[in-house]
C-alpha cells in the first residue's frame, strides 16, 4: 500500500506541474497592438479580417460595447465555454465596471464555437438568444465553410440586440481635455512663470558674475519651445488619426460571469 | 533612572510596532473575508437560479406522459435536499462546504440523468420551451462554474495570507480559520454517456 500511495503522490505532483504549464501557455496574450478581430489560424483572408475589424471598431467607437472575435486552433482540454470566459476575463474585453464585452470564440480544429457575454451584456443578450445566434447564423454558415458570412451575420444580430443599451461614453473626450488643460498649464509654467522667476533672479544678480546662468536658462527655454512645438504638432496628427477611425484603443478590463451559449458544427 | 528608561523605551517601541502590525493584519483579514463573502453570495445566487429553473423544467417534461417517473422524482428529491443545505458565510468551514457541495452535486447528477433520458423523446427534444430551458440551464451551469472558480481564487488568497508567518499567530489570536475550497465534482470525470 505504501508504494502506490507514494507513486500516486508523485503522479499528482507531476500533473499539478503540468497543469501549471497548461494554464500558463493555453491562453494567448492580449494582442499588441490591440485588435478586435484575432484570427490565429489564418482561416479568414486579410481583407475579411479588415472588414470585420472596421465594423466592430465603428460599433465600439459609437456605443463603447466591445465585440471581439477570436479564431484559434484548439482550446485543448478546456470546455470551450470555460476557455471563452477565462480568455475574455484575461484580455478584459469590455469596459471596466460596465463589463459590456462580447467574445465570439471559434476553435477551428475542435469545430466548436461559443459566444461569451460579459456581465453587463447578459441582460440584452440572454443565453437563449445567444444560443439562437449560434444555431441559426454561425453553425449553418460554418458547416459550409462560409466563416466570414457566419461571423458577419452573428455580429449584425448582436449589434441589433445590444444597440441602445450603452451610449458612447463621453469619458474619453473628457479625459483628453483634462490632459490638454494640464499641457496648457505646463506651457504657462514654462513660458510665463519661469521667465518671471528668471528675470527676478537676473535683477538680483545684476552685479553678480553669473553670466553662465542666463545661457543655461535660455537654452532650456529654447529647448522647451522646440519640444513643445514638436509635441503639439504630434498631438494634431494624433487627433486626425483617431477621427479617421484608424485603430482600436484597447480592451477596457471587462469581466465575464458565465453568460453565453455555444455549439459545434 | 536612565537605566530603567532605556528598556522601557525599547519595550514601548516594540509594543507599538506589534500593535500596528496586528491591526494591519486584522484589517487585511477582514477585507479578504468580505471579498469571500461577496463571492460566496454569487455562488449561492447561481445555485439558487438553477434551483428556480427546475420546477419549469419538470412541468415541461411532465407533459410527456410516458416520461419515466423515477427520473423526475429523482430531480425533485435532489432539489429539495439541495435547498435544505444552506451555509451562512460566517460558517464556511471545509466540512460545511463539502456537505453543500455534495447536495448540489447530487442535483447536478439527477439533472444530467434527466437530460440524457430526454434524448429518447424526439418530440420533447424539439419542444421550443424545453430548448429554451435547456439553454438557460446550460448558462446557469456555466455561471456556477465561473462563480465557483472566483470563490476558490479568493479562498486561496485568504488561506495563503492566513497561513504564512507571522500572520498565522495573529490569525490564532483573532480566531480566523482556514476556509474550504470547492473540489471538482466527485465522479465528474465519468459524466453520463448518451447511448443510441
Amino acid at each position: 500500500m505504501r508504494y502506490p500511495s507514494a507513486i500516486k503522490q508523485v503522479v499528482l505532483f507531476a500533473l499539478f506541474l503540468l497543469q501549471g504549464f497548461a494554464v500558463a501557455q493555453d491562453f494567448p496574450p492580449a494582442p499588441n497592438p490591440p485588435r478586435l478581430v484575432n484570427d490565429l489560424t489564418g482561416t479568414l483572408s486579410a481583407e475579411e479580417v479588415g472588414q470585420l475589424e472596421q465594423k466592430l471598431l465603428a460599433y465600439s467607437d459609437s456605443t463603447s460595447t466591445q465585440v471581439s472575435i477570436v479564431l484559434m486552433g484548439s482550446v485543448g482540454p478546456y470546455d470551450i465555454s470555460d476557455y471563452a470566459f477565462q480568455l475574455g476575463e484575461q484580455w478584459g474585453i469590455g469596459g471596466k465596471g460596465k463589463d459590456n464585452g462580447v467574445l465570439i470564440l471559434a476553435a477551428m480544429d475542435d469545430r466548436k464555437v461559443f459566444i461569451a457575454t460579459g456581465r453587463g451584456m447578459e441582460g440584452v443578450i440572454p443565453d437563449a438568444l445567444a444560443k439562437r445566434i449560434v444555431t441559426d447564423m454561425i453553425l449553418p454558415n460554418f458547416k459550409m465553410e462560409a466563416y466570414y458570412q457566419g461571423l458577419d451575420q452573428a455580429t449584425d444580430m448582436i449589434f441589433k440586440l445590444a444597440s441602445g443599451e450603452y451610449k458612447a461614453d463621453e469619458v474619453l473626450s473628457e479625459g483628453d481635455s483634462g490632459g490638454s488643460i494640464f499641457f496648457i498649464l505646463l506651457l504657462v509654467f514654462l513660458f510665463v512663470i519661469l521667465p518671471i522667476i528668471k528675470n527676478r533672479k537676473d535683477n538680483n544678480n545684476h552685479m553678480g558674475g553669473r553670466g553662465g546662468g542666463i545661457d543655461f536658462w535660455t537654452t532650456l527655454m529654447l529647448a522647451n519651445m522646440l519640444g513643445g512645438g514638436g509635441r503639439s504638432s504630434g498631438g494634431g496628427s494624433f487627433g486626425d488619426f483617431s477621427s479617421g477611425g484608424g485603430s482600436f484603443g484597447g480592451f477596457g478590463g471587462g469581466s465575464f460571469g458565465g453568460g453565453g451559449a455555444g455549439g459545434s458544427w | 533612572m536612565k537605566k530603567i528608561l532605556i528598556p522601557v523605551g525599547i519595550i514601548a517601541v516594540l509594543a507599538i510596532l506589534i500593535y500596528s502590525k496586528a491591526v494591519g493584519t486584522y484589517n487585511q483579514f477582514v477585507q479578504l473575508e468580505e471579498g469571500i463573502n461577496g463571492e460566496w453570495a454569487e455562488v449561492q445566487t447561481q445555485y439558487q437560479r438553477r434551483t428556480d429553473l427546475i420546477p419549469n423544467l419538470v412541468s415541461t417534461v411532465k407533459g410527456y406522459a410516458e416520461f419515466e417517473q423515477e427520473t423526475l422524482t429523482g430531480v425533485v428529491e435532489a432539489r429539495s435536499k439541495a435547498t435544505s443545505v444552506q451555509i451562512d458565510p460566517t460558517n464556511l468551514t471545509p466540512e460545511k462546504l463539502a456537505e453543500f457541495q455534495q447536495a448540489q452535486d447530487q442535483l447536478s447528477g439527477a439533472l444530467s440523468r434527466l437530460l440524457v433520458s430526454v434524448e429518447k423523446y424526439p418530440d420533447l427534444k424539439a419542444n421550443q420551451n424545453f430548448l429554451e430551458l435547456q439553454a438557460q440551464l446550460e448558462g446557469t451551469e456555466n455561471r456556477i462554474s465561473v462563480a465557483r472558480r472566483n470563490f476558490n481564487e479568493s479562498i486561496k488568497g485568504y488561506n495563503s495570507t492566513l497561513r504564512v508567518f507571522p500572520n498565522n499567530l495573529f490569525a490564532g489570536w483573532y480566531g480566523f480559520v482556514a476556509k474550504g475550497y470547492f473540489e471538482a465534482a466527485a465522479g465528474a470525470e465519468n459524466a453520463p454517456k448518451v447511448e443510441f
